[in-house]
């Protein structure tokens, strides 16, 4: 026995004179320059696929079964293509998605030229420019649920904005009683005009900026050439000015598409249906009737519409800035 | 064969004598309350558990009463209770995530009754009937369309402490009014007074609007007098709209009953007395009705009970002590049949989670908590939302000092034709496809019976989602443990 146990004695090297310990070695395995490099790599495309991947392939796997959560998961089955078709099928989806083109259109419109006004008056430094700058900023940093509630306060029957309205609209003989929180179109433009209110900041903001980067020696050229005010607006502010427009398009759009914060404090999707966006739809659809599947293909569908409107914003956007790049070339 | 048959005999007696034995074991105690203190610290001690905690998803309207209840429980059992306050309307969602989740964050849930049959159909909440059997809670001194809305398919799932159904309310220091009388009485052939049917109640709706700056009864109105308010918005309809139909929304087959004349003529009433309200009243929930009825310009208010009491106990109310309690007016259901029915339109309860940690110990809870010598404090509290409902209740002092007598006994006498809102899966669908063809209504988008035909089509598409059979077994069992009050012809 004592025979025996001689040689692994022998064997037991310390650790400096052998290997080193592990810990040691996949240190050193992963500072060589061709795992190093890989490292960020495998991180991101781990959060990528955990985050986006998975979820991804999962809401895809629940929209082909039928399943409300008002039944155990595992009692859901295969159910196909079924709830895509139910999702075309049905009016309220359509209603609903142009509804929220109807909003995000005229609240991107209504956006993009007030913000673009208030960033014209603004591009130029005079005295107490930058406390408006600061005034004008700050709706975009109120949190949506103050937004809301104060928007809820100011369109009550008897509240703030009829009152301003009243004096206005007496003398043609219209009620000055607007129902904006419950009759259908004025609810409608209620909504957009809450979302005007906090996101012209954004679209003021963008264009300031655009603003401050024009190149001031074009301005000064066209002046020395004799262009009137009118003219260097129009032929000079205006086309360079069209990257930072199609941004602000871009990102209002993406943004207001999904608009839900005031349809929920403002009018639950009422009165009937004529304020329900999409978001408000699918939250209903899912978090309210429990058809978690049946949101799950709407999401999807969703997503291709989207997409195809984004894309086309955003290949706008890439084609101006080559048209761009040409012309400083 | 003798010996056969003595064995057989022999066994059948040893069986019969052995089914008491194996029966649960009533807990020791005189009261309820005492019961389930004593089922908690049975089933502590023969758990061992040490400083156990339960965990409670709260409507948030509760968050400033239930408090006193948890830590007086802490203090009799060693129980901590921790309230996890969420507005009602987010509870049902958070309770469906449960389902899938499974996490065990929560071992009760606090909501509405309606919420219960998506809640068992999802499997996250438990029957309770095995605990009750040792605990014996007492629903005796209930209506049956309150006491039995705790129950789905059968089995007991949740244990309600709420007499919400709605009531009527007018202004008593106008109906008492010399001058209205006379002027009432000379249009009407009588006094004004509760109204006994939905189209008297619009009759005096109509009497009573007041446009703003006119003079009636030697009084000028600087605002005007709304003729009635009540709850007309997305999310509130459906719990008013039993009151006009008056009668089960579905046949035994789930077929259902909206598209009828009874159906269409209800839709056309519920519709018809909103030109007496307020014009912004399709946008309004309690925040906006509650303080409007305390500023005295509107006649009338059908809404939730504690519209009185917070009318009552507000600083800012020009109608405390001038209000007139009223049973819920009757409607023609045809033939002339007339009936009152007056929907539990929300009421909390509280439900058991199957994935909490120790199901029969918050059981111990709920059963005390709603127990007649500790609810009766509840709805006594001057911070809580809970209604009376139960005929405890009429002898409770402070419940008296609280509500008054003459509300008391009026929301006793309208707690008889109390019905449950809608208790089947899928319910918040079949709830807003009547709201939003109400709203449509109301903003004569289109007419009743179109109305009718389309909630018609909208309900028959959730049942077959769901699943008819299925939903008509559910249908029948509700209806026939008397929750919505009428049976099948």
């Amino acid at each position: 026995m004592a025979g025996s146990r001689q040689p692994a004695a022998a064997g037991a090297a310390p650790p400096s004179r052998g290997r080193p310990p592990p810990g040691r070695r996949l240190a050193a395995w992963l500072s060589q320059e061709r795992v190093f490099r890989l490292i960020p790599f495998i991180a991101v495309e781990a959060v990528f696929i955990l985050v986006i991947i998975i979820p991804f392939i999962l809401t895809i796997y629940i929209s082909l079964l039928r399943w409300r959560a008002n039944r155990p998961f595992e009692q859901a089955n295969f159910s196909g293509f079924l709830n895509y078709g139910r999702v075309l099928g049905k009016d309220e989806f359509w209603m609903a998605l142009g509804r929220t083109f109807y909003f995000a259109g005229a609240a991107v419109i209504l956006e993009l030229l007030i913000g673009f006004v208030l960033a014209y008056l603004l591009h130029r430094h005079f005295r107490g420019r930058r406390l408006y700058i600061t005034i004008f900023l700050a709706p975009m940093m109120v949190v949506p649920v103050v937004v809301g509630y104060n928007f809820s306060m100011i369109y009550v029957d008897s509240g703030p904005l009829n009152e301003i309205l009243a004096p206005f609209l007496e003398p043609f003989g219209i009620d000055p009683r607007i129902r904006w929180l419950s009759h259908p179109l004025a609810a409608q433009w209620a909504i957009i005009l809450a979302d005007v209110w906090q996101w012209t900041s954004l679209t003021f903001l963008i264009f300031l900026s655009g603003f401050a980067a024009l190149p001031q020696q074009l301005v000064d050229a066209a002046r020395v050439l004799g262009a009137s005010p009118s003219q260097i607006f129009w032929r000079v502010h205006l086309p360079l000015l069209k990257p930072a427009i199609i941004i602000a398009v871009v990102i209002r759009s993406m943004e207001a598409l999904k608009m839900f914060d005031p349809v929920v404090l403002l009018t639950f999707g009422g009165p009937g249906i004529s304020t329900q966006t999409i978001a408000y739809y699918l939250w209903q659809e899912v978090w309210v009737f429990n058809k978690y599947s049946y949101g799950a293909a709407a999401s999807i569908l969703l997503l291709i519409f989207f997409a195809v409107f984004i894309f086309l914003g955003i290949w706008l956007l890439v084609r101006q800035r080559e048209s761009v790049r040409r012309v400083d070339v | 064969m003798k010996r056969c048959f003595m064995q057989a005999a022999a066994a059948t007696a040893a069986a019969a004598l052995a089914i008491p034995a194996l029966a649960a074991e009533v807990l020791p105690g005189a009261t309820v309350a005492e019961r389930a203190l004593n089922g908690a610290k049975e089933y502590i001690e023969k758990h061992g558990l040490e400083n156990p905690k339960l965990t409670m998803l709260l409507s948030s309207l509760y968050r400033n009463s239930m408090p006193d209840f948890t830590r007086e429980w802490t203090e009799l059992t060693g129980v901590e209770i921790e309230n996890v306050p969420l507005g009602y309307t987010d509870i049902p969602a958070k309770v469906m995530a449960e389902a899938t989740a499974k996490t065990g964050v929560y071992d009760i849930f606090n909501d509405f009754p309606y919420s219960m049959p998506d809640a068992v159909g999802a499997g996250v909440v438990v029957p309770l009937d095995e605990y009750a059997e040792r605990g014996q809670p007492d629903f005796s001194g209930t209506a049956p369309g309150l006491r039995f809305q705790q129950y789905y398919q059968g089995s007991l799932y949740n244990m309600v402490l709420d007499g919400d159904h709605i009531i009527l309310v007018l202004r008593k220091d106008l109906v008492e009014n010399p001058a209205v009388i006379e002027d009432y009485r000379a249009k009407f052939g009588k006094a004004p007074g509760c109204p006994e049917t939905m189209a008297e109640w619009e009759e005096m709706a109509a009497y009573f609007n007041t446009g703003e700056g006119e003079t009636r009864w030697g009084m000028t109105f600087d605002k005007p007098l709304y003729g009635a308010v009540a709850y007309r918005s997305i999310n509130f309809s459906y719990r008013h709209f039993p009151a006009y139909l008056g009668g089960l929304m579905f046949d035994a087959d789930m077929n259902p009953t909206i598209n009828t004349p009874n159906g269409v003529r209800a839709i056309k009433q519920f519709a018809s007395i909103v030109r007496y309200m307020p014009p912004d009243v399709q946008g309004w929930g309690t925040p906006q009705i509650y303080p409007f009825w305390r500023t005295g310009n509107a006649f009338s208010a059908m809404s939730f009970p504690s519209i009185v009491g917070n009318a009552n106990s507000s600083p800012d109310s020009v109608v405390k002590g001038k209000q007139l309690a009223c049973t819920i007016p009757k409607v023609d259901v045809g033939g002339g049949e007339m009936v009152s029915r007056a929907p539990q339109a929300a009421g909390t309860g509280y439900m058991v989670s199957r994935y909490g940690k120790h199901p029969e110990l918050a059981y111990y809870f709920i059963q005390w908590f709603t127990s007649e010598s500790v609810g009766d404090r509840a709805i006594a509290h001057p911070k809580g939302f809970w209604d009376p409902f139960r005929t405890s209740n009429l002898t409770n002092e402070a419940i008296t000092a609280r509500f008054g007598r003459q509300f008391l006994d009026t929301t006793m006498e309208n707690s008889k034709n109390a019905v449950s809102l809608l208790l089947l899966e899928g319910n918040y669908e079949y709830f807003n496809i009547l709201d939003k063809h109400l709203a449509s209504v109301m903003n004569a988008n289109i007419t009743a019976a179109e109305a009718a035909a389309l909630i018609e089509k909208g309900w028959n598409d959730v049942t077959e989602d769901i699943g008819r059979d299925y939903q008509v077994a559910a249908w029948r069992s509700g209806v026939e443990s008397g929750i919505y009050l009428d049976k099948f012809e």
